[in-house]
């Protein structure tokens, strides 16, 4: 295991499959697709920034990688991808065995350049831009909770960043910041969908001076800074008009009828602050914050009719095609999200509300703009307030946004790339390298992201297109596979970079080859991978049926790569490289990527978004919660994730990634009741109270959006966040009540049934 | 008694009009009439006591133009309404004849002298006002009670009621019920009823008043914005106080910008609705505020408004968007919107062409449909018009320009709401301001009423035609009114669809159901019963000049877009000879032939023919704008308006002075001939709408010096604001300007004129007994009336 956490932190990537199954025969009977978790931006301790260009293959283009072939006599390098011979430029005259370029160094298999490097030649930066959108049909608490965020949130924007204002309700109001008498905004149809060349007219863009013939794209292009500038302006100049029309903000003053929800354009609003964006500043970084507290009941985009006896859609709905409003929204979220990826601009959603407000249609446009997404109850539950506060705080834990990204990727010509799951949007560049088989965001070699973080991981599947050759002979002199994987960025200093990832991996094929490929399987990552094509292919696939699915693979990868005699399944035995993986299948078949009937669309949507965004390690943890032990006992240990594990004496802290739940066993809570904690004597018991409650900050502090915090005592209803995660190896039919005195009222098979019938279909 | 012809005496000879000129032959020359006998108008001085019905017979009105104090003896005031003639032919054929039109003028809001009764309001309670149950007229002093009281006939359609049990009284010997003279609905002419609930679809709406002012770049410039939001701020002082007055404010360009009065904390708030193809109001509640809750924020907004687009460059005006988002705002209540606008509507709904001067390019091409400019150039405004009646929004539009802006077109909209069309043109920010504020001022202070519905009934034998005026018609009996004021007046047309009883009368009821400015419903009725006659002389003895001129004009008005306006002039002409030809055929007695013979109460006519075919009106070189207001300003226009507009009244006010001891404030009126104006005089001319103040190039510069501060000629300035200085004679002009200003409830745009200059051009244009390019002399006029009657004699 230990090695590919090296691995990730030296390229941060993570491969299922360390040794590749080589011919696609091979490939395909492996089940779990060639592949890798990327985080094309994920700071790694060793990297090195290079301040110049990088050096490129003449045909594909690749970049110089320590994996090249160098003839240092003939000052010539071997791309390993083409393998065509490239010279070095003059520039790289004093190149020697001793004397190496950063590239080139067999250890800096990633590696950043940095093109505006001469120092005062530095382009200048362009300002970020933050475009809020507000939604104004929200109860005067919600608002007043909103308020006091936005406000706060603005204070910490960078000084040089651009500020603009929508709110919406019936209506959208575009807010003239820039305008210096009296407040001012621009009031538009919640019902109609406008153009943008509609909306550059209609907001006086071109008031002082004829419009331009062509594509109206920003300063360069048409516009005049200062009719820009009346609706963007640097956080100083528009810092009392923002803060005056926040306070002054009410309640959507269209009344409505108590049977009847609020009208609310939020699809209009959106796609009004994307036209503003696409008109006045294209092409460089700029977020769209849209927060939103409540359904979306008109325009376009509306999710559900304003009668309030019409129920939002589920996913019962969904599934029997009865939610009338549906394809629409996500239709035209899908234009609104080619429009921002055009423009290279990012959309983030807050989404605040005890209802749904359309995340499951919304998921399109915020996915393929890479956007943020936060999913509460209420805009002053912790999970929103300090998610906000997160996204814009400096510090140790500070996202790192950057934008404009670009994701490319080479590989070995016997590879091709079938596409990516992930916060990433195609950028239909068609190649050799292209796999006709598409999954995710496909049919292309590069790929825009918009937005991108630390975080930001990315799924890619490849296909092994090398045919079954009985000649070993004939086989290629090399038995390693390359990947290089581009990515340029503007990062969040401002300047833009790209980062160089080069990767080679040992193929095997043939007889006997099964002893290297299981000691190459990382089934972490295996189970992440499986988790987002689980998902992907449940939100893609008409009548997919995941458990068969996942029961399918799972069965089949145990009968390929475990040890076992023909029918006997007391035989049956998986190395420690695949023992886990049985067990995060059971969780997944469990978890809320799968069973989604536990949960409204919203929900579902907003789980894989953030499954598809984050690392291994924590898409683990969303898989299969991790669950500590504090006791009087022991220190800190790790328990199983089962019911056996409570117990009386216990405090338990149960980390699901969107939830986080410290759970006082039946005794600890007695004392805790009785306030033992507060008593000197007692200090002991404070310590131990309080050690889940660092663990958990510790843990929150570092996660993005922040996990809900639940603490509960046993017994208590609260309890049920940690029973449903259980294992239920005690239910109500069970013999005897567990030493921990708890059982789980469920009918699911414990993980023990589980594996006995893997067992018993494995070895058939 | 009632029933019984009025006695005619005097039928024979007498009625007959003194021969004017002898013309022996048809080919003699205009010297052989002798210009200072023909008939001329002579405004009576003193003021003339008139009572209505006087030994229960009516009594014909004295001339709308005079000074008169009515008592209301039974027929209403001949202010609220009168007949084109005071006897009513028994029949179809006998009207035909005489070549005259029958027509009433109703202006039931008329303002009364001081001097006069106020109308008396009877409320009746629950039940309402007591009414025919077939025909629905309202009681009135001509109903007639039968069977000890118990059962009354209706006067319009003779059916035979029971009188309500709470109404019965007993009737006394002259038949008359006893409670006759107690009860103002059955003594009066003119009584308001307080209106029951069901005379209410909702409750009676409140005042609101809504003001929308352009602000693109030409309004700025030329200073019709400033002039605008200062009025406007001046105006909000003389707002109905107390809850129940509301107020919003719109600016638009190509946008439309509201303002959100009711805020708690910060300064209003500016909401743009850029789409004037698909426009809607950016707030449901907030843009019409109380007045009492915004008053400041009014203030200072209106101060604010005209820096605040200062530098403004968007040369479009949305006036179709802007009006129609207005009126959404408004919606819910209905009210008043008053819309200051000073370009033509270029974009959004509604949107024009400069069509001017492509019926210029057109007109020269020898284009015959010249007239079509003056008509609406689409059915847009003329729907929008009809939506915002049906809401109860009335619509005035104050226009404040130097350009074309198509008044043809946008005009559609004040008249189908009851409103009506300012015009300043061309603006000026020195001198229209203080007119614009009158303007405003009397436009929201005036008696007037909203949301009304008006029907006129008649007795059994006439019917009504047709209404005109500024209205909207959805029933072809009723006329809705979303506002109507003491200004407004509706010519009803009348027809015969039976004949009717020599000896007896015919009434004529107008009720108005409308809510006062302080909420309360209630209905205005008006009646008036006159006697039948089967006798020509008597129409002609008891015809109503002023109303039949008046009809004129209204008729012209309305030809002019659909006509030639040769055919127009030519029927106006024609008309005028008919009913000559007709006094001349079958009642004048005198045979020569050779003369001219008038009757005496349409002595007149001709002169004011000639006047209004020499009018601006139907003249081909006015601008279309010009001509376009001057056809609006008509179609509402009340009698006592009407003669003046086209026929001014001029005075000499160079020697106002001299005149000492004279009581009259208004000096002799002078013929409006070139003849009588002097190069070492001043004169003032006047038709209710303009003011000209010519200046002889010879006046002596103490004069001068006194009236306008100036010491020649030369100087005087191309706008010209009234000031009083500190010399009599400057108050007598200060005085006379404001007495005729009073008259006319007008503020007058004043402008002073001199000889060799566009000014003076336009003065010498209203001279109307001139020979000119646009028409004959007054002489040559009869002349030619004359000849084309023995023509007709003759064949």
């Amino acid at each position: 295991m230990a090695e590919f956490l090296e691995l990730e932190s030296q390229d941060g990537v993570r491969m299922p499959w360390n040794v590749i199954p080589g011919t696609k025969q091979e490939s395909s009977n492996c089940v779990v697709p060639v592949s890798a978790i990327y985080s094309p931006i994920r700071p790694l301790p060793n990297i090195t920034l290079l301040p110049y260009s990088p050096l490129r293959c003449r045909t594909c283009r690749s970049v110089l990688n320590p994996f090249a072939i160098v003839d240092f006599a003939a000052k010539i390098w071997i791309c390993p991808f083409c393998f065509q011979r490239n010279h070095f430029p003059p520039n790289y005259a004093s190149i020697s065995d001793d004397n190496l370029p950063a590239e080139l160094f067999p250890h800096y298999t990633t590696i950043e350049y940095s093109q505006d490097n001469q120092i005062g030649q530095s382009p200048p930066q362009p300002p970020l831009v933050f475009l809020f959108v507000i939604d104004s049909c929200l109860i005067e608490e919600e608002m007043g909770f909103l308020k006091s965020s936005l406000s706060q949130a603005f204070d910490l924007l960078p000084d040089n960043s651009l500020v603009g204002l929508i709110t919406f309700g019936t209506l959208v109001h575009v807010h003239e910041l820039g305008f210096a008498q009296i407040p001012k905004t621009y009031v538009f149809r919640g019902n109609k969908d406008i153009s943008k060349e509609q909306l550059l007219e209609h907001m006086s863009f071109f008031a002082k001076k004829p419009k331009p013939p062509g594509v109206i794209a920003g300063a360069r292009d048409g516009l005049s800074a200062d009719s820009i500038s009346r609706f963007l302006l640097p956080k100083a100049d528009c810092e009392f008009a923002f803060n005056s029309v926040l306070e002054e903000l009410q309640k959507d003053p269209w009344g409505v009828p108590t049977d009847q929800r609020a009208t609310r354009c939020t699809s209009t609003a959106l796609s009004i602050a994307a036209s503003l964006l696409g008109a006045c500043v294209p092409g460089s970084g700029a977020r769209i914050m849209a927060f939103i507290g409540g359904p979306s009941t008109e325009g376009s985009g509306a999710i559900v009719s304003k009668n309030l006896s019409e129920p939002i859609r589920s996913h019962k709905d969904l599934d029997k095609d009865s939610a009338p409003l549906y394809h629409k929204a996500v239709k035209f979220y899908e234009g609104l999200s080619k429009q921002l990826v055009h423009q290279g601009h990012v959309l983030d959603l807050f989404a605040c509300a005890l209802d749904q407000v359309g995340v499951a249609e919304l998921k399109i446009a915020v996915e393929r703009t890479g956007g943020l997404v936060v999913l509460a109850e209420s805009f002053g539950h912790p999970v929103f307030k300090d998610s906000l506060r997160r996204i814009f705080q400096a510090g140790d834990y500070d996202l790192g946004l950057s934008s404009s990204g670009i994701f490319e990727i080479n590989c070995s010509k016997d590879i091709k790339v079938q596409g990516i799951i992930g916060p990433c949007a195609s950028l239909e560049k068609k190649g050799p390298l292209c796999s006709d088989t598409v999954i995710g965001q496909g049919n292309t070699t590069a790929w825009k992201m918009c937005g991108l973080d630390k975080a930001t991981s990315l799924c890619l599947i490849f296909e092994v297109v090398k045919k079954e050759s009985p000649d070993a002979t004939i086989q290629s002199t090399s038995n390693q596979f390359y990947f290089q994987f581009l990515t340029y960025y503007q990062h969040y200093s401002g300047q833009m970079r790209l980062r160089v990832t080069t990767l080679s991996r040992r193929w095997v094929a043939g007889p006997g080859s099964i002893q290297d490929l299981v000691a190459g399987f990382d089934q972490e990552a295996a189970a992440v991978v499986m988790a987002r094509q689980v998902s992907f292919k449940m939100e893609t696939e008409a009548e997919f049926d995941p458990i068969r699915w996942l029961d399918k693979a799972l069965i089949h990868l145990c009968s390929r790569f475990g040890d076992y005699q023909k029918e006997s399944p007391s035989s049956f035995s998986l190395s420690p490289r695949l023992s886990i993986f049985p067990q995060f299948m059971f969780n997944l078949r469990r978890s809320q990527f799968v069973q989604v009937f536990n949960n409204s669309p919203d929900e579902t949507a907003y789980f894989r978004m953030i499954l598809n965004r984050e690392n291994v390690a924590n898409s683990v943890v969303m898989i299969q919660p991790s669950l500590i032990s504090f006791s009087f006992h022991s220190g800190p240990e790790p328990a199983l994730l089962d019911v056996a594990s409570i117990a009386a004496d216990r405090i338990l802290l149960l980390d699901s990634y969107f939830t986080m739940v410290i759970f006082h066993g039946a005794t600890i809570a007695q004392w805790r009741k009785a306030g033992y904690h507060n008593q000197p004597e007692h200090q002991a018991f404070a310590y131990l109270l309080q050690a889940p409650r660092d663990e958990a900050d510790s843990i929150i502090k570092e996660r993005f959006p922040v996990p809900r915090l639940v603490i509960c005592d046993q017994h208590g209803s609260q309890a049920r966040f940690l029973l449903a995660k259980l294992n239920p190896s005690a239910t109500y039919n069970s013999d005897g009540p567990l030493p921990g005195g708890d059982v789980i009222f469920t009918d699911d098979v414990s993980f023990e049934v589980f594996l006995d019938h893997l067992q018993r279909l494995a070895v058939q | 008694m009632f029933g019984m012809p009025p006695p005619l005496p005097n039928q024979s000879m007498t009625s007959v009009s003194p021969a004017v000129g002898q013309i022996g032959a048809p080919v003699a020359g205009a010297s052989k009439i002798d210009p200072n006998q023909i008939p001329r108008p002579i405004p009576g001085s003193s003021v003339i006591l008139h009572e209505t019905r006087q030994g229960n017979q009516a009594n014909p009105p004295p001339p709308a133009t005079s000074d008169y104090i009515v008592r209301d003896t039974g027929n209403c005031s001949p202010r609220y309404m009168r007949c084109t003639i005071n006897q009513i032919p028994c029949t179809d054929d006998l009207l035909t004849t005489s070549g005259m039109q029958l027509a009433l003028m109703v202006q039931p809001l008329a303002i009364p002298h001081p001097s006069e009764e106020t109308v008396q309001v009877v409320d009746f309670g629950e039940s309402g006002p007591v009414r025919c149950s077939r025909c629905k007229g309202y009681i009135n002093p001509f109903m007639k009670f039968i069977d000890q009281g118990r059962r009354f006939i209706c006067n319009f359609c003779g059916f035979t009621d029971e009188t309500p049990r709470e109404y019965h009284c007993n009737l006394g010997p002259d038949g008359r019920r006893r409670d006759a003279d107690e009860r103002p609905e059955l003594c009066r002419g003119t009584v308001e009823f307080v209106a029951s609930r069901e005379y209410m679809v909702r409750d009676p709406m409140p005042a609101v008043y809504f003001f929308l002012i352009d602000v693109s770049m030409n309004a700025i410039q030329i200073g019709a914005t400033a002039a605008a939001c200062g009025a406007i701020n001046q105006v909000i002082a003389d707002l109905p106080e107390g809850p129940r007055t509301m107020v919003g404010i719109a600016t638009f360009d190509s946008t439309i910008h509201f303002y959100n009065l009711k805020r708690a904390l910060q300064q209003p708030l500016m909401l743009v609705v850029p789409d004037v193809q698909d426009v809607y109001t950016p707030l449901q509640t907030d843009v019409v505020v109380q007045l009492s809750e915004c008053r400041q924020h009014l203030e200072l907004l209106l101060e604010s408004i005209p820096t605040m687009f200062l530098e403004n460059r968007t040369a479009e005006s949305a006036f179709g968007a802007a009006t129609k988002a207005a009126f959404m705002a408004m919606k819910g209540t209905g009210g008043r919107l008053l819309v200051f606008q000073s370009v033509l509507p270029s974009i959004g709904i509604g949107a024009l062409s400069a069509r001017e001067a492509e019926g210029r390019t057109h007109l020269s091409a020898g284009e015959k449909e010249a007239h079509k400019l003056l008509q609406s150039a689409d059915e847009t405004l003329k729907a929008m018009a009809i939506e915002f009646a049906e809401y109860q929004v009335c619509v005035d539009v104050f226009i404040t320009t130097q350009t074309y802006v198509d008044i043809a077109s946008i005009a559609v909209i004040p008249r189908t709401t009851g409103g009506q069309v300012y015009y300043y043109y061309p603006f000026s920010a020195v001198s229209d301001p203080a007119k614009l504020y009158n303007d405003l001022r009397w436009n929201v202070t005036r008696p007037q009423g909203f949301e009304a519905v008006m029907r006129v009934r008649c007795s059994q034998g006439i019917q009504v035609l047709e209404y005109d005026g500024n209205f909207c018609k959805r029933m072809p009996t009723d006329v809705d009114l979303p506002g109507i004021d003491c200004d407004k007046t509706i010519m009803v047309t009348l027809k015969h669809d039976d004949k009717l009883k020599d000896g007896s009368e015919c009434a004529f009821q107008c009720a108005l159901l409308y809510t006062t400015v302080n909420g309360q419903r209630r209905i205005r009725v008006t009646t008036l019963s006159l006697p039948c006659t089967s006798i020509l002389s008597n129409l002609f003895r008891s015809a109503d000049l002023d109303t039949q001129f008046a009809c004129f004009l209204k008729q012209a008005a309305s030809e002019i877009p659909s006509r030639p306006l040769l055919l127009v002039k030519d029927r106006m002409t024609n008309l005028c000879i008919n009913i000559l030809l007709s006094y001349r055929k079958f009642c004048a007695t005198v045979t020569s032939s050779g003369q001219l013979i008038l009757p005496e109460a349409l002595k007149l006519l001709p002169l004011y023919t000639l006047a209004l075919i020499k009018s601006k009106g139907l003249r081909t070189d006015g601008r279309i704008d010009e001509r376009s207001f001057w056809i609006n300003y008509l179609s509402s226009i009340s009698t006592p308006l009407a003669i003046p507009f086209v026929h001014p009244r001029m005075v000499a006010i160079h020697d106002l002075n001299s005149k000492e001891g004279d009581q009259s404030l208004i000096p002799p009126v002078i013929s409006l001939s070139t003849e009588h104006v002097n190069d070492g005089g001043i004169y003032l001319l006047e038709n209710g709408e303009d003011c000209l103040i010519y200046i002889g190039n010879s006046v002596d510069s103490d004069i001068l010096r006194q009236l306008f501060c100036i010491s020649s000629v030369d100087e005087i300035p191309a706008q010209f604001v009234l000031q009083q200085y500190d010399n009599p004679l400057s108050k007598k002009l200060n005085d006379l300007v404001n007495e005729i200003r009073r008259q006319r409830c007008s503020y007058l745009r004043l402008k002073l004129c001199k000889k060799g200059d566009p000014s003076g051009m336009l003065f010498f244009s209203y001279m109307i007994e001139d020979k000119s390019s646009s028409g004959l002399s007054y002489v040559e006029f009869l002349v030619h009336v004359h000849r084309q009657i023995q023509l007709k004699m003759s064949s």
